[in-house]
């Protein structure tokens, strides 16, 4: 290590100084602002006013709320559908594409990637017309009727349209869960496997028993991100169900906290919203670290 | 690829080579059911973009009569649903790509310059700052949205690119995927550049980034479809429509009640296809771009 004067030293800070400072004003500060702002009353008509602090009855309000809980289950609903599914769905297509069997790989890596480099407003707003709430003109009802069905209210049942939600989620991300389980699955040695084919090993162990093991690390990696993504679902309820039609089954967390601070402008409100968020969040990721570093 | 013929000699009857070929028909089948049934809302919104405007929205996935009305129109969508005269799918479609480029570009240098001196200098506070670029993966960006719209409208910035650039231009996961790219090169060849009083700059732009193609690559990939499909903070910032880069402008668009399928289909056609492009063009970088990210972020 060649010593460095003092001159050089400091500059040295000139490297980090841009990105630092973009940290510092955008990340950091706003941070500790939310949990400040979380106490006060505080709103975006009056953004020069100073914030009047009120203690914690922004809280308290959310606490005692319905709408509050509402969102808490919305958003676990979504959350406990969306994650388990597509990561097993996901997981299956990169066994198969994976697989020796299997020649065209790049078609069908490229084919089922393409919904995630797609703009979420785009297909959300697809997905809108296909499930039409007017439910004549609904691609999917019209289908449905040619099949013999019966008409299904997609957007306007609660239970359908949180469906909805979480098929045009699902539908984005297994491209994305698929691509990284074939990075992990390319770290596999054949040899495990060649060893597994002597010893005659059926092909449903083969993935419970060797695959599914080796893939632990991948899995606890998307099980973390995949949830704390789907813990911040924004674009498709705001598209498909203009923010959680109906009467607020599909609205979410973050759906609130943008409908409290930038509809309603009550920025203390989405605030205390915003604080509930992030302790959520570092709980989950707290218990995915643990789940790591047992392993 | 290809097994060792003597590790499963025994295996290799006509029996064995039959079922193996059952298999692979059998899976073929499966994956091409599921690539059909994950491109259909994509062939359905090309083919409707492609056909004459009807009542209720066609259950086809081919178009009857091709036409490129739609397009033609969708382009105009702002004076379509009587907005704005002026404004044309360009102005957006400009927007968005004066935000991406500037992110991407932006951000890529700041993050490859702090990652250089965590990487090779040794000052005080650095192992701070290395934690403090970790923390900023910690803390979602949901919960700073509030605070940070107040600092962009006291700065005056609602409605401009500033807003939707400058609090994107650092991020902790780039500064943490150069660094240990930086850390795996050498670190000799540094300080034998140094010997030979190279200033630090120089290093930095002729040594250390050149070597770093294959990370600047990632980093490019990610910060582009990142900020290309950015939707909700804009959303927030920019409330002028002139302003509006493309998710927010078509999101505004749907909202509308719009019923002329052909109409909406086309133009959300439009915002897809430049990112799709670019996506069919190099998937090679996009694929192993989002495996690195993944592995190290």
């Amino acid at each position: 290590m060649i010593v460095a004067s003092r001159r050089e030293k400091a500059a040295y800070y000139l490297y980090v100084i841009p990105a630092f400072v973009c940290f510092g004003v955008f990340i950091f500060w706003p941070t500790i602002q939310s949990f400040y702002l979380s106490l006060c009353k505080y709103s975006m008509s009056s953004i020069n006013k100073d914030p009047k602090f009120v203690g914690l009855y922004y809280y308290e309000g959310l606490f005692t709320s319905d709408k509050f809980w509402q969102v808490m289950k919305n958003t676990g609903v979504f959350t406990l559908f969306t994650v388990p599914v597509s990561m097993i769905i996901g997981l299956l297509l990169a066994v198969m594409v994976h697989s020796k069997l299997i020649k065209h790989k790049t078609f069908y890596k490229v084919a089922l990637y393409i919904p995630y480099v797609s703009s979420m407003v785009a297909v959300a707003s697809v997905f809108k017309i296909l499930f039409n709430s007017n439910m004549s003109a609904s691609v999917v009802n019209q289908l449905l009727v040619n099949l013999g069905f019966e008409k299904v209210n997609w957007l306007g049942d609660p239970t359908w349209a949180m469906f909805v939600i979480i098929l045009v989620s699902m539908w984005k991300s297994l491209g994305y869960i698929m691509i990284i389980y074939l990075g992990g699955l390319c770290g596999i040695s054949d040899d495990i496997y060649e060893a597994a084919d002597l010893d005659a090993v059926t092909p449903w162990k083969k993935l419970t028993k060797i695959t599914a093991p080796l893939l632990k690390p991948t899995t606890f990696f998307l099980l973390a991100t995949e949830t704390i993504s789907s813990f911040q679902v924004f674009t498709p309820v705001n598209i498909i169900t203009n923010g959680g039609d109906p009467f607020g089954s599909t609205s979410t967390l973050i759906t609130f906290l943008y409908d409290e601070g930038f509809k309603s402008g009550t920025m203390g409100k989405a605030s205390a919203i915003s604080v509930v968020i992030f302790v959520i969040l570092s709980i989950l990721t707290v218990i995915q670290k643990k789940l790591t570093d047992e392993d | 690829m290809s097994r060792p013929k003597n590790a499963l000699s025994d295996k290799n009857t006509q029996s064995y080579k039959r079922s193996q070929r059952v298999k692979s028909i059998g899976m073929n089948i499966i994956l091409i059911i599921i690539t059909i049934f994950m491109l259909t809302p994509l062939l359905w919104m090309l083919s409707t973009a492609f056909s004459p405007n009807t009542l209720i929205p066609p259950a086809k996935l081919l178009p009857h009569d091709i036409t490129f009305e739609n397009f033609s129109r969708a382009w105009f969508f702002p004076k379509e649903i009587g907005l704005n005269d002026q404004l044309t799918m360009g102005t957006f479609l400009m927007n968005s790509l004066i935000v991406t480029i500037a992110i991407t570009i932006g951000g890529i240098i700041t993050d490859s310059l702090a990652a250089y001196v965590l990487a090779f200098k040794d000052f005080p506070g650095k192992n701070l700052l290395i934690f403090l670029a970790l923390a900023t993966l910690m803390i979602p960006s949901y919960v700073t949205l509030v605070p940070q719209y107040i600092i962009i409208s006291k700065l005056k910035w609602l409605n401009s690119y500033q807003a939707q650039i400058v609090p994107f231009l650092a991020s902790g996961m780039g500064i943490t995927l150069f660094r240990s790219h930086f850390l795996s090169v050498s670190k000799e060849l540094v300080e034998s550049a140094k010997i030979d009083g190279a200033s630090d700059f120089r290093i930095y732009s002729t040594i250390v980034m050149p070597i770093a193609k294959p990370i600047i690559a990632t980093m490019t990939i990610l910060k582009a479809m990142w900020s290309w499909n950015m939707y909700m903070w804009p959303l927030i910032v920019c409330k002028k429509v002139e302003m509006m880069p493309l998710q927010v402008s078509i999101g505004f668009f749907q909202g509308q009640n719009v019923t002329q399928w052909g109409l909406l289909c086309a133009g959300m056609t439009i915002a897809m296809l430049p990112l799709l492009i670019v996506f069919l063009l190099c998937q090679k970088f996009f694929v192993g771009g989002i495996q690195a990210g993944a592995v190290k972020g």
